[in-house]
């Protein structure tokens, strides 16, 4: 198992949506997600728990990752029986952990009564990624917007990371104004609001770099001064055209072989 | 909701006291499968106000059932709580109020009932060996007792129970497949089931130490069903005025 990691070498990516369970057809923010880890074959979990574990989640993640150079397997918490190792084990030995997306509070709920908040947070420390989108990132923060039980409303995240998050800003527009008068009031902590497709890279608590798998796509940071929002647009970089996409330093045959299988997969969303 | 039988539903329904009994259906400890809700609204649509609450699609406002879980659920006659994982669904429950609201909907007179896991939380305590080893894990408390269940089908399952009753677990409950226990306020009423032959036990503390364990014969709804098929529809146990009984349903 793996020893405590200093704070640079924690990272977190929060996806404001997207991923395999929203882009079948755009595997960039995945392979990003990959790119992160050095190693040639990283271990990935997935936790479908903010979704009941549905198998349309876990199919997508294993049509995601299946052919990729990982080693992949998901965690059930419905169905535990078929899990052969401990919860500790089996989280504490991850290169990356990949949360879906779905409800926030059960999301939580769950993962308290199973003692999985502390193993994500030790994993976290000895250096695994932690990745997910939608309820899946905003859990990383103090606080997200979830429509856990309906209407949008703030509830609290494991506060890994200082500040709030809300996601599909684009995608699902009732969030947006919900955030936006937590944070004016106060009753939310300054934070940012994520489009569709587009993910944060934190180093430690710091927040590295935004990136995105889709042209045109935003983030925003967004603060109370003095009572009146103060907003600013974040530079985002579109995937798949950079001369490097990770961070790990991929040699050139894994670059091309991600090339490759990009187009044969179809994907149209490149800038002009 | 036993796939080649439905005494054991039919029994549940027969407590409603309701010619058409309007019946909701928890399917939080599946994770709220889709294959799960199928089989309920099959077995229950055609005599019964069926619905159910999702707690992980409520985002969806699915009919408006759910947009204010405690109205809807304090309505029922009957609130069934479908099997699976103990420990996500008294997670889920809790972080979304349902403790409270199934506490009240008790103490209104709804029945309660449900299998494994459904049957689990009513109790103080119970026997979860969902995943590694058998561990106690705390209900909602309603009876005041400990439960355990899959008593014949998981051979473990009588030892690591009877261990846990030696090392502080409350006494309680231990239910065979296809038997159900069925209580009236916290005083067990009748034990039933759906198996020729089948039992509960009620295992206790010796007081001088020691596990007692003492069998409790089902009585069979299949046998009877031929002579007196409406029997047990014309002579419900009579509910006591204050709180009503919850059925704990091992199938």
């Amino acid at each position: 198992m793996r020893r405590p990691v200093p704070s640079e070498q924690r990272l977190i990516l929060a996806l404001g949506g997207g991923g395999f369970t929203m882009e079948p057809a755009n595997p960039l923010l995945d392979d990003f997600v990959l790119s992160l880890v050095p190693r040639s074959e990283p271990r990935i979990l997935f936790l479908p728990t903010a979704s009941g574990d549905t198998t349309a989640q876990i199919n997508a993640f294993l049509d995601r990752f299946a052919e990729r150079n990982c080693v992949h397997e998901h965690l059930s918490l419905f169905r535990l029986r078929e899990a052969d190792r401990s919860l500790r084990e089996i989280v504490l030995e991850q290169d990356i952990i990949y949360a879906g997306g779905g409800s926030m509070r059960n999301l939580l709920a769950i993962w308290r009564a199973h003692g999985l908040d502390s193993l994500l947070v030790e994993a976290w420390r000895r250096g695994t990624v932690l990745a997910g989108l939608s309820a899946g990132a905003m859990c990383w923060f103090d606080a997200g917007i979830t429509r856990s039980s309906g209407p949008p409303e703030p509830i609290a995240g494991l506060g890994l990371l200082e500040g709030s998050l809300t996601v599909h800003a684009d995608g699902e527009p009732e969030r947006l104004p919900v955030w936006l008068t937590h944070v004016r009031d106060g009753t939310l902590p300054g934070g940012w609001a994520l489009d569709d497709g587009v993910a944060l890279l934190f180093r430690g608590l710091r927040l590295e770099r935004a990136v995105s798998s889709r042209p045109g796509a935003g983030a925003q940071r967004v603060d109370a001064i003095a009572g009146e929002l103060v907003r600013h647009r974040l530079p985002v970089a579109l995937l798949g055209e950079e001369p490097r996409a990770g961070l790990a330093g991929d040699d050139d045959a894994v670059r091309e072989l991600r090339r490759v299988r990009l187009l044969r997969q179809g994907f149209s969303g490149r800038r002009e | 909701m036993e796939k080649d039988s439905s005494v054991l539903d039919d029994y549940a329904l027969s407590l409603a006291g309701s010619e058409r009994p309007r019946v909701c259906f928890l399917p939080t400890a599946s994770g709220d499968a889709d294959h799960y809700v199928v089989r309920f609204y099959r077995r229950f649509s055609a005599g019964c106000e069926a619905s159910h609450v999702s707690l992980f699609r409520r985002d969806q406002g699915t009919g408006g059932v759910e947009d204010n879980l405690a109205t809807h659920l304090l309505e029922q006659d009957l609130i069934y709580v479908g099997g699976g994982n103990v420990v996500s669904m008294l997670g889920a429950w809790r972080a979304h109020g349902l403790d409270g609201i199934l506490r009240k909907a008790w103490r209104r007179g709804i029945v309660l009932c449900g299998p494994s896991a459904g049957s689990l939380c009513w109790f103080d305590q119970a026997l979860s060996a969902f995943h590694g080893a058998p561990r106690p894990i705390r209900g909602l408390g309603l009876l005041p007792y400990s439960n355990c269940v899959h008593y014949d089908a998981e051979p473990a399952r009588r030892e690591e129970y009877h261990r846990s009753v030696a090392e502080g677990m409350r006494g309680g409950f231990a239910v065979e497949d296809r038997v159900a226990l069925h209580f009236s306020a916290t005083k067990l009423a009748r034990v039933v089931s759906s198996r020729v032959g089948a039992a509960a036990y009620r295992v206790e503390l010796r007081p001088r130490g020691g596990v007692r364990e003492t069998r409790l014969p089902a009585e069979c709804l299949l046998e009877r069903r031929p002579e007196s098929p409406s029997r047990v529809l014309e002579e419900p146990p009579a509910a006591p005025p204050a709180s009503a009984p919850a059925v704990g349903v091992a199938a």
